[in-house]
């Protein structure tokens, strides 16, 4: 099993639907502890390998259930059934610079975002510059990052998760805010990840995007596995029925 | 167990949050840190016109100390009233508060509540140094009692984050929590001997003729925690092993249980939020 970076087996995430939400002590004391919800299963039995080394798209319409996926290979949510396991290190990129505290300085805040991201303060030492470089943020590296543009706020973002040298990248789409020379170097680290071993998982909605970089694509429709393989076959059938 | 093992590993992470809520608290501040001490200066003097001149409240007389300075006994007890405060406050609402980052970024839940705690315990410690310099100086000899000082200390921030960490799991489910426990931990200092001695309350007791009152006024922990601190640095004696067992037992049953709760809750955080 040493060539599977991540695998999905049978995964199934159920969202409640509240239709009154019992989130206010009064309305839980009128009612009891019932509370009135219909089950929606965003995802249904869900299962495929990510192979090691290999850069995973995730697509599918609005809806399909890629963002739960995501969240769940993240493991910020947690699947109701089935299970995930990923070999290796992970890091993920949902939200570019989400643990930044808008006050402080861009460096004080690539140390946060570093530990946030599981990295030792040793370890975010040894890799500012190539950080502070890669992120081009240049000289604003002191200045609080509130005042940053959002181009730079992202590459910074980007330039901390990457560094921590995951074995497992998951990226939300998020890539798309940089401009084209963020996103030509960006396109370039993943091409040196996967020469590493390392494997990247994002999602995307430009096909361009998928093709241009994926190797490996799932498709989802809603929130069941349409197919999985190959990326140009799964391209060419998502697009066809588009 | 693999938890705790994994909040271990996270220690870094704490330690980067903790910095972060001190350090962001009072950015773009002239006075910074400093206002970390004015606030608790500012209480005390207001609680010491209303309470010693204007209600003439009985002066407490420390024994064997003998210090009878109600600035600094009242500062024995409010100090570490404000940090139990703060704690289970922003623990509290450290989850809510920090949403855009739980439903973002994987990292275990505790270290935000945790992170509080860290942040308000730098306050306390340099307050009550403050105030040890300040006792100090008026003659209060409490050297031997420092370690006894540091380990209540300990106790007291060990019951705060256990309130802290189950008020954070509760405040995800119910947001009226928040402003109920604001009233409740004002009325709650209010019913422990903080700005007024506990004599008072058995005199009261005795006269109407209840003492059962007195029993129950003292099952809460806070009088126990004032109780002792008051003790080892106002009156420089030891308090009584049963008060310092009291807290003990308080400190990791609050603990125990804030850990439980919080960690059979955490993973549904990101959801519910």
């Amino acid at each position: 099993m040493n060539d599977v970076a991540v695998s999905v087996e049978h995964v199934a995430k159920r969202f409640r639907m509240f239709h009154e939400q019992n989130n206010t002590l009064k309305s839980a004391v009128m009612r009891g502890r019932k509370s009135v919800h219909e089950d929606f299963w965003a995802l249904k039995d869900v299962s495929f390998e990510v192979p090691r080394g290999s850069t995973f798209g995730l697509i599918g319409r609005n809806g399909s259930g890629k963002s739960t996926l995501l969240k769940c290979l993240a493991k910020i949510l947690y699947p109701d059934q089935g299970r995930i396991q990923v070999h290796g290190r992970q890091a993920s990129l949902l939200e570019v610079g989400s643990g930044f505290h808008p006050e402080l300085s861009g460096r004080e805040n690539v140390f946060l975002n570093g530990s946030i991201l599981g990295m030792t303060k040793k370890e975010v030492t040894r890799k500012f510059d190539e950080i502070v470089s890669f992120a081009g943020v240049g000289d604003f590296i002191d200045q609080p990052v509130k005042n940053y543009s959002s181009g730079m706020y992202v590459r910074l973002g980007f330039s901390v998760a990457v560094a921590g040298t995951p074995d497992v990248l998951v990226v939300d789409e998020v890539l798309a805010v940089g401009d084209a020379t963020f996103q030509k170097r960006c396109r370039t680290k993943f091409g040196e990840m996967r020469e590493e071993g390392r494997t990247v998982i994002l999602v995307s909605h430009s096909m361009s995007t998928v093709r241009d970089m994926c190797d490996q694509v799932a498709w989802l429709d809603g929130g069941q596995l349409r197919s999985a393989g190959a990326a140009s076959p799964v391209i060419d059938a998502y697009t066809a029925t588009v | 167990m693999t938890y705790l093992n994994e909040l271990m590993s996270s220690r870094e992470l704490l330690a980067n949050l903790t910095a972060r809520e001190v350090k962001g608290k009072y950015r773009r501040t002239v006075f910074g840190q400093l206002w970390s001490l004015i606030n608790p200066l500012a209480t005390m003097l207001i609680y010491t016109i209303v309470y010693s001149f204007i209600f003439r409240a009985r002066l407490e007389v420390g024994d064997p100390s003998g210090l009878s300075i109600y600035p600094l006994w009242l500062m024995c007890g409010l100090l570490p009233w404000i940090f139990a405060r703060n704690v289970i406050n922003s623990g509290m609402t450290s989850i809510v508060s920090n949403g855009s980052l739980i439903k973002k970024v994987y990292f275990p839940r505790m270290a935000l509540p945790l992170a509080a705690v860290g942040s308000f315990g730098f306050t306390w410690l340099v307050e009550m140094g403050v105030l040890l310099i300040a006792l100090a100086i008026a003659g209060s000899n409490f050297w031997l009692f420092l370690p006894l000082i540091v380990l209540t200390m300990v106790f007291l921030a060990m019951f705060a984050s256990g309130v802290g960490l189950v008020l954070a799991i509760v405040n995800v489910h119910f947001r009226d929590m928040q402003h109920l426990v604001g009233i409740a931990l004002q009325m709650w200092m209010y019913l422990s001997p903080i700005i007024y001695p506990i004599s008072l309350v058995e005199d009261a007791t005795q006269k109407a003729g209840h003492p059962w009152i007195l029993t129950v006024y003292r099952l809460n922990p806070i009088e126990r925690f004032s109780t002792v601190f008051r003790n080892l640095m106002y009156d420089n004696r030891l308090p009584e092993w049963g008060d310092l067992l009291a807290c003990l037992v308080w400190a990791c049953a609050s603990l125990a249980v804030g850990y439980a709760v919080f960690s059979r809750n955490e993973k549904k955080l990101a959801e519910l939020l």
